[in-house]
């Protein structure tokens, strides 16, 4: 850094600086008025929200009216027909039955090696120790 | 203007008052705007041509600054952060008065008749006419380099010049205000 580097840096740090001629409150009122217009933006966008929300509301109202009746019976139809459908297929529930009944048969044994084995590798382990 | 949690704003830290004008105290705010404008407005002062276009600025800086403060995510970072928000209004208001920063003007005119020792000597108190002899590049990067003491680089990334342009200016910036502030020279 030269000279006059540092004197210019010197210059800079004691330039003085502009004194508080109402900027401040002008600040102040600005942010207080921004922040007026973004409350008042915001009630209007709850305002349409409802707005638009009971709208929507009141055309699902007119739409349930007009064809929910029809509508409910033909889901009421379908479930039904689903209903049979299941009910005339015993096969399959059957065999998942038979299939839970030799797992739980053949579930003993295996807790059973299981437990000897863990039982064994404690006893190796001790005896190591 | 309500504060909360403030018996006496005046004695409040910096990183206290920051924290409350993240959290929309506009009173907090307003003591930070206090503490911290005669900084801000000197700086853009620096920057521009006249005190009104600066002032105007500033104010404009600090809205900004109170729209964004929830983006700081340290106050000690503020300083740095709200520079870079002042310089970003600066640029903004120049190119909306189609200032050209990426051309460096060579037909400055240093070399007037103003620009006698006599004058040059007078002008070693005032260096803020000396620096309303630059071109607003110039100015810009002088200032930033040696008023705010940032790297080159760091100009680059506040301004978003080009580095070989931010050298230039800064060099030939400091140059035109040697020739005018030391007579000597």
């Amino acid at each position: 850094m030269t000279d006059f580097d540092a004197l210019l840096k010197r210059s800079f740090a004691e330039a003085p600086e502009p004194a508080d001629d109402g900027f401040v409150v002008n600040v102040g009122h600005a942010v207080a008025k921004r922040e007026a217009g973004l409350k008042v933006r915001s009630y209007m966008q709850y305002g349409a929200i409802t707005i638009g929300a009971a709208a929507v509301s009141w055309g699902l109202y007119a739409i349930a009216g007009a064809f929910g009746q029809e509508l409910m019976a033909s889901v009421g139809l379908e479930v039904a027909r689903a209903h049979a459908a299941v009910s005339t297929v015993p096969d399959a529930g059957a065999a998942a039955q038979g299939f839970i009944q030799s797992m739980g048969a053949g579930l003993t044994q295996i807790l059973f090696v299981t437990a000897a084995l863990a039982g064994g590798a404690v006893a190796y382990r001790a005896t190591q120790d | 203007m309500a504060s909360r949690g403030f018996t006496h704003l005046a004695e409040a830290t910096e990183a206290a008052l920051i924290i409350a004008a993240q959290a929309k105290d506009q009173a907090a705010f307003g003591e930070l705007v206090k503490r911290r404008q005669g900084w801000a407005r000197a700086l853009l002062r620096r920057m521009c041509q006249s005190h009104a276009e600066a002032d105007d600025l500033a104010q404009e800086a600090f809205i900004k600054a109170w729209d964004r403060l929830r983006d700081l995510e340290t106050p000690a970072a503020f300083p740095g952060w709200f520079r870079r928000i002042a310089v970003t209004t600066f640029l903004m208001a120049k190119r909306r008065q189609k200032a050209v920063f990426e051309e460096i003007d060579d037909a400055s005119p240093i070399a007037s008749e103003d620009s006698t020792p006599e004058a040059a000597a007078g002008a070693k108190l005032d260096l803020e006419r000396a620096l309303a002899r630059l071109s607003d590049a110039e100015r810009l990067c002088v200032t930033l380099n040696h008023g705010e003491g940032l790297s080159h680089s760091e100009i680059v990334e506040i301004t978003g010049l080009p580095l070989g342009t931010v050298k230039s200016h800064v060099l030939r910036g400091t140059d035109k205000l040697r020739r005018l502030l030391d007579p000597d020279a």
